[in-house]
Parts: structure tokens; C-alpha cells; sequence
């Protein structure tokens, strides 16, 4: 009993804990038990390892393994503000063609849907994912999956296009809601890209100008009209 | 001059000290509760806002996530059915699924149903989430494999009334043992979720590897049940338990590897920016209107070059040298203070707070155990004053009316009094921290 008033751990004459404390039988139960342990989170943290690092020898000769294992659930992106912190503020607008009541077509002004976001931000503790995320994500998403001339590159391009078209029919909905919904026949986006101008110190200067980029009118059907927040 | 044995003893006695011993007992209840804690705030933050988000209905649409899921394979719940009912059911479930854990009520099985509201809520809407999601998601499939609940939890409380009431010295590890013979809410708990379980694989919505993981562990945790009950002191029951410590350790050791792949790809990344080379790097989100909450105070310190360049170079540093500084504990600590001050700073600065939160609760995992069990104390003995002024008496409890059983008998998680410790895994002064 003397190892036991000394308590667990307390030294060398103490009970065996552990492994050491099974019969030879589950020892090696035990033993099996802790190499697949020791092997799987080796791999694991390799696999995460060659996911965030640059492409490098290994990671392009196994690329299909390693996405193998991370995607879906591991997938991870650490480049936060890196290489470079985005020099540029992207704002998204939108505006709508709407059918009047006399039969006739209005357009809408352009909605500063990101500059809505901005201002709801401003002196806000708390963002809320819908004011921080929602609008810039998605059009990061669109852009990452389409070309120059708007075309799709497949699938993943496609649900961008239906996304980014839901979100501006929910916003104009907001903004028109003195139209009637279903009124609303197609919408437009377009972004405007401004340089944020280096700091006074750097001497640095770039161009004010902002860039625009415009993409094609959109039908609107009749299921994005069901889209809530509510 | 542990440093001079055999290095066949040592890993000996390493083997014997990972297959003994969950470690960490303090560092991943800390996890657990911050962890838990960022996405109940979370979730509560975006209750007005779920169905834009992520409801049946929002602009990322049920139709839409079907598709996308239908092609990465992610796993949701969501997407099962694009009934409302359901969706609110899943949100209802990740709120209090997360609150539970973080008191540490059924601290394995909240886990489990923790991973379940988590992973469906984060995968449904993949668009609008960001860092602070992304470390919830890879935490909440880390944590199912810890013993998180080992202190600072309701169960551990629980264990250790049932270990007094029995006359017995220690608490056990895991509350399972301690309290067989008065629990009636674990074996219910269990035959529900494993009739739920028995519902989703018959509908054929599970994947087979999810459903395959799912039945592990609510097997597991049947087994565990029978042998804490008919068997407790046999050798399977031993093999369990050194099986349960190896899984613990292993995730634990993942987490903190993870966190370090956190700060080193973020860091390594900025050295190669030029931006971050000219000192400039940290004016730039402090303009960007999606990151500048304060406006004013972004063009206040945009005024102040030499301390943006400071700033600039700071996080860089701080960033790149934290995984080499976990081989001394004291520079760690230093630099653990500032990574902590840092993610509270960009909380409030560039208007990101849960993915501050997300990020202080992994830097938690590398706290060094005196100071957790000095908050967990300090909070304790502010907690037993607070019931004591609002009460008049101290509340009495069983029959020893002890300062110790203040420390367990009133309400929220509570550290393991001085009785019980230290756990027989951690000895008191030790850090989890690697050591050469």
C-alpha cells in the first residue's frame, strides 16, 4: 500500500500506470493502439502541412493524396493579409429593371450595396457575417470562378452567378420596397475598384481612378423572388 | 538532468506517461470553454440574421448548397431537408449543443453533438464564413477526441460529489466510473442518440464514413458505460483507458500543431509581401471599409508611420517565432501575452471579434497550467462571494461544510479543489508545452 499513499506518478516504487500496469496480452493491444495513433496524427499534420505550404516537390508529386485526405473537412487557409494586405477597396453596386404598372419598364439608380455594408459597419462591434461577408465573399467567389468575359469555368462558376444574382434581388428588394416583387424582371452588377493610396510617408503614388467592372444584365426568376431573410 | 538517462528510458517513460495520463487537464478545458464559448456568441450574434445566412431560403440558397455539397462531399445536416422546421431545429441544437459543452455537461457526448451543429452550420454556407469559422470547424473535429471535461466542467463536479459520497479519496478521471450507480440521464442520452442514429442510416442520408465514425463513438461510449458498470477494475477496462489517454494526447498534440501551422504559414506568407517588407502593411485594412469599424482612429494611427512600421514588423516577428519559442517556456509566455494582446486589439480595430475569440482560445492551449488553476481559483473564490453576499449564507451542501465544497456546490464549472489535485496526469507546475 505504499505506493499508493505516495500517489500516482509520485516515483519510481508507485503503481504501475499505463501501459506498463496490462498483462503481456493487452500490452500489445496497447501497443497496436498506439502506433496507429503515432501514424495517423504523423500523417494528419503532414498532409495539413503540404495543404498550407507553398506548391512545393512533394506536394506536386502527391498533390491527389493530400486532397485527397484534407477536402473536405480539413481544408484550411492561413494567408491572413499576406503576402500583401488587399490594396484596394471593391465596391459592389447593383441596380434593377423593374415592370411599372402602366406596363412599361423603369431602371433603377445604381445601389452602393458595399458601401450599405461599410456604413453598417462603421462604429459597429460586432459585424454581423451578412454585413462583413456575405457581399464581399461572394464576389470574390465570382470573379475567382469566372473570366474576363463573364464565362463560367464550370459548375462552381455557375452557382457564383445564381448566388451574387440572389443576393442583389434580396438587397434591391430592400432598397425598391415600395415596388411591387415580382415586378422585377433582371439585375445588374457592376464593381467599382479604387487603389487605397499609400500612405503620405512612402512618397508613393498610384492611380486614383477608380476601375469598373461591369458585368451583363441578369433575368431574374421567379425562384430567386423567394429569397428571404427572414 | 533528466536530459543525461538512456534515451530508451526516456521514451519509456514517455510511452508511459501518454498512455497513463490525459495531459493538460486545465489546457483543454480551456480550449473546450473557448472554443464552445466563441460559437454560442456567435450563434446569438447572427439569431436575427440565421435565415439569410444560412436558412433554407437565403441567398446562398438550399438548392444551391445541395449542389455544392453534392460535389465537395462536405457534411451538413442542412442539407437533408429544406424544410424550416428542421432548419431551426439544427441552429436550436447548435446553440445549446455549444452551451452545454462549455459548462462541460456530458462533456463527450455535448462534444460530439458540438462537431455535429458546427460542422452543418459552417458547411452549409461556406461563402459567408472566414478565419474565425475556419479554426471552430477544424477544433470542433479536434475536441471530440479529448478529454476535455476533466476539470472545470459540470461532470467533473458531479464525479467528485459522487467520489465523496462514496467515501473515496480521488475523483476519478472521467465522470463515468464515479457515478453508474445514481445515472440515469447518461444511459437515456444515449439510447435516444443512438435511436437517432439508427433513423438517419436507415433514411440513408449518412455517408458511410460519417456513419461509420458516428457508431464508433456511440459504441465506444456504450463500452465504456458496461465496463465502468460490470467490469471497472477489469483489464479491458485498463486498455480502454490507455487508449482514451492516447487519443487525448494525440489530438491534444494536434491542436497545438495546428496553431503553430496557424502562425507560421500567416507569418512565413507576410515575409514574402513587399508591403509587409516596407513597414506599410498594417496602414492598408485599416482602410479597407469592409476593416475599418473606427474610421477615425484608422486615420489617427495612419498618422503615426514609425508606429505602423512597428506594428508591421511586430506581428511578423511574433508570428514566425512562436513555434520555435515553445522550447522556452518563458519566451513563449512573453510572446503567448502579446499574440493575445494583438487579437484583441484586431477585435475591436478591424471589426473582427469572433475570429479574435476563435484565435485567444487556441493561443489558451499553450497557457501554462499555475496560471489557469490561479484564474480558475481567483474565479471560484469571486464566485463563492457572489452567492454569499446575494444568498446571506454561505449555500451548505451534503454534510461537511467545507471551503472545499464551496468551491463545487454552487453552480457553474469549478476547478478541481486542492484535495483532488493535482490530477493524477499533471504534476502541478507542469506545462504542456514540449520540452527538448
Amino acid at each position: 500500500m505504499d505506493g499508493y499513499e505516495q500517489g500516482r506518478g509520485a516515483g519510481p516504487p508507485g503503481p504501475r500506470t499505463g501501459i506498463a500496469a496490462l498483462s503481456p496480452p493487452y500490452q500489445v493491444a496497447a501497443a497496436l493502439v498506439l502506433a496507429v495513433v503515432v501514424l495517423v496524427s504523423c500523417v494528419h499534420l503532414a498532409m495539413v502541412f503540404l495543404h498550407v505550404a507553398p506548391a512545393n516537390t512533394v506536394s506536386k508529386q502527391h498533390g491527389a493524396a493530400v486532397d485527397d485526405w484534407v477536402y473536405p473537412e480539413f481544408e484550411q487557409n492561413w494567408k491572413l493579409f499576406a503576402p500583401n494586405p488587399l490594396q484596394q477597396n471593391i465596391a459592389v453596386e447593383a441596380r434593377a429593371q423593374f415592370r411599372t404598372a402602366d406596363g412599361g419598364v423603369r431602371h433603377t439608380e445604381w445601389h452602393g450595396l458595399s458601401a450599405q455594408d461599410g456604413a453598417a459597419i462603421d462604429g459597429n462591434l460586432l459585424p454581423s457575417h451578412t454585413q462583413q461577408n456575405q457581399l464581399r465573399r461572394a464576389w470574390d467567389y465570382y470573379t475567382s470562378t469566372h473570366d474576363t468575359k463573364d464565362r463560367p469555368n464550370g459548375m462552381r462558376g455557375e452557382l457564383s452567378a445564381e448566388y451574387l444574382r440572389r443576393i442583389a434581388v434580396l438587397r434591391i428588394g430592400r432598397e425598391e420596397a415600395g415596388e411591387p416583387a415580382d415586378g422585377l424582371l433582371r439585375v445588374q452588377l457592376r464593381s467599382v475598384t479604387t487603389n487605397v493610396q499609400p500612405p503620405s510617408w512612402s512618397g508613393e503614388k498610384l492611380d486614383p481612378k477608380p476601375v469598373i467592372r461591369l458585368l451583363p444584365w441578369w433575368n431574374v426568376t421567379s425562384q430567386d423572388l423567394e429569397v428571404r431573410d427572414r | 538532468m533528466n536530459r543525461l538517462r538512456l534515451p530508451a528510458a526516456g521514451l519509456s517513460r514517455g510511452i508511459g506517461r501518454i498512455t497513463s495520463t490525459a495531459l493538460g487537464p486545465y489546457q483543454t478545458a480551456v480550449i473546450r470553454i473557448g472554443f464552445s464559448a466563441t460559437w454560442l456568441l456567435f450563434l446569438l450574434r447572427e439569431l436575427p440574421n440565421r435565415h439569410e445566412l444560412y436558412g433554407p431560403q437565403g441567398p446562398w440558397s438550399w438548392e444551391l448548397a445541395q449542389r455544392l455539397i453534392a460535389d465537395n462531399q462536405a457534411f451538413t445536416v442542412l442539407t437533408w431537408t429544406d424544410s424550416r422546421l428542421w432548419f431551426e431545429c439544427v441552429y436550436g441544437l447548435a446553440i445549446v449543443s455549444s452551451a452545454l459543452l462549455m459548462l462541460g455537461w456530458r462533456t463527450r457526448t455535448m462534444s460530439v453533438l458540438f462537431l455535429v451543429g458546427a460542422l452543418s452550420v459552417l458547411n452549409r454556407s461556406v461563402f459567408v464564413g472566414d478565419g474565425g469559422d475556419n479554426v471552430i470547424h477544424l477544433m470542433a473535429m479536434y475536441l471530440v477526441l479529448t478529454r476535455c471535461g476533466q476539470v472545470w466542467s459540470l461532470d467533473a463536479r458531479r464525479a467528485a460529489r459522487t467520489a465523496r459520497a462514496r467515501g473515496g479519496g480521488f475523483p476519478e478521471q472521467e465522470h463515468e466510473t464515479a457515478e453508474l450507480d445514481f445515472d440515469r440521464v447518461g444511459p437515456v442520452l444515449w439510447w435516444l442518440l443512438g435511436l437517432a442514429l439508427s433513423l438517419v442510416t436507415l433514411l440513408g442520408q449518412l455517408s458511410w464514413g460519417w456513419s461509420l465514425i458516428f457508431w464508433t463513438i456511440w459504441a465506444v461510449h456504450g463500452l465504456w458505460w458496461y465496463l465502468g458498470r460490470r467490469a471497472p477494475g477489469s483489464e479491458l477496462r485498463a486498455l480502454c483507458d490507455v487508449a482514451t489517454n492516447l487519443l487525448h494526447n494525440a489530438a491534444l498534440f494536434v491542436i497545438m500543431a495546428e496553431a503553430c501551422l496557424i502562425y507560421a504559414t500567416a507569418g512565413w506568407y507576410k515575409i514574402q509581401g513587399n508591403r509587409w517588407q516596407d513597414g506599410t502593411a498594417v496602414y492598408y485594412p485599416l482602410h479597407l471599409d469592409y476593416f475599418s469599424p473606427w474610421p477615425a482612429l484608422s486615420q489617427w494611427l495612419s498618422t503615426h508611420g514609425t508606429a505602423i512600421m512597428l506594428i508591421t514588423y511586430g506581428t511578423v516577428i511574433v508570428q514566425v517565432a512562436f513555434p520555435f519559442t515553445l522550447f522556452n517556456r518563458r519566451v513563449k509566455n512573453v510572446l503567448l501575452a502579446a499574440m493575445m494582446v494583438e487579437h484583441a486589439v484586431i477585435a475591436v480595430l478591424l471589426g473582427l471579434p469572433f475570429f479574435s475569440l476563435a484565435m485567444i482560445a487556441a493561443d489558451a492551449v499553450f497557457l501554462p497550467t499555475t496560471f489557469l488553476r490561479r484564474i480558475g481559483k481567483r474565479a471560484a473564490r469571486a464566485r463563492s462571494a457572489l452567492t454569499a453576499r446575494t444568498r446571506g449564507v454561505p449555500e451548505q451542501r451534503g454534510g461537511t461544510a467545507t471551503g472545499q465544497d464551496e468551491a463545487y456546490g454552487t453552480g457553474a464549472p469549478q476547478p478541481v479543489p486542492s484535495e483532488a489535485e493535482p490530477p493524477p496526469s499533471s504534476p502541478p507546475e507542469a506545462d504542456v508545452t514540449p520540452r527538448p
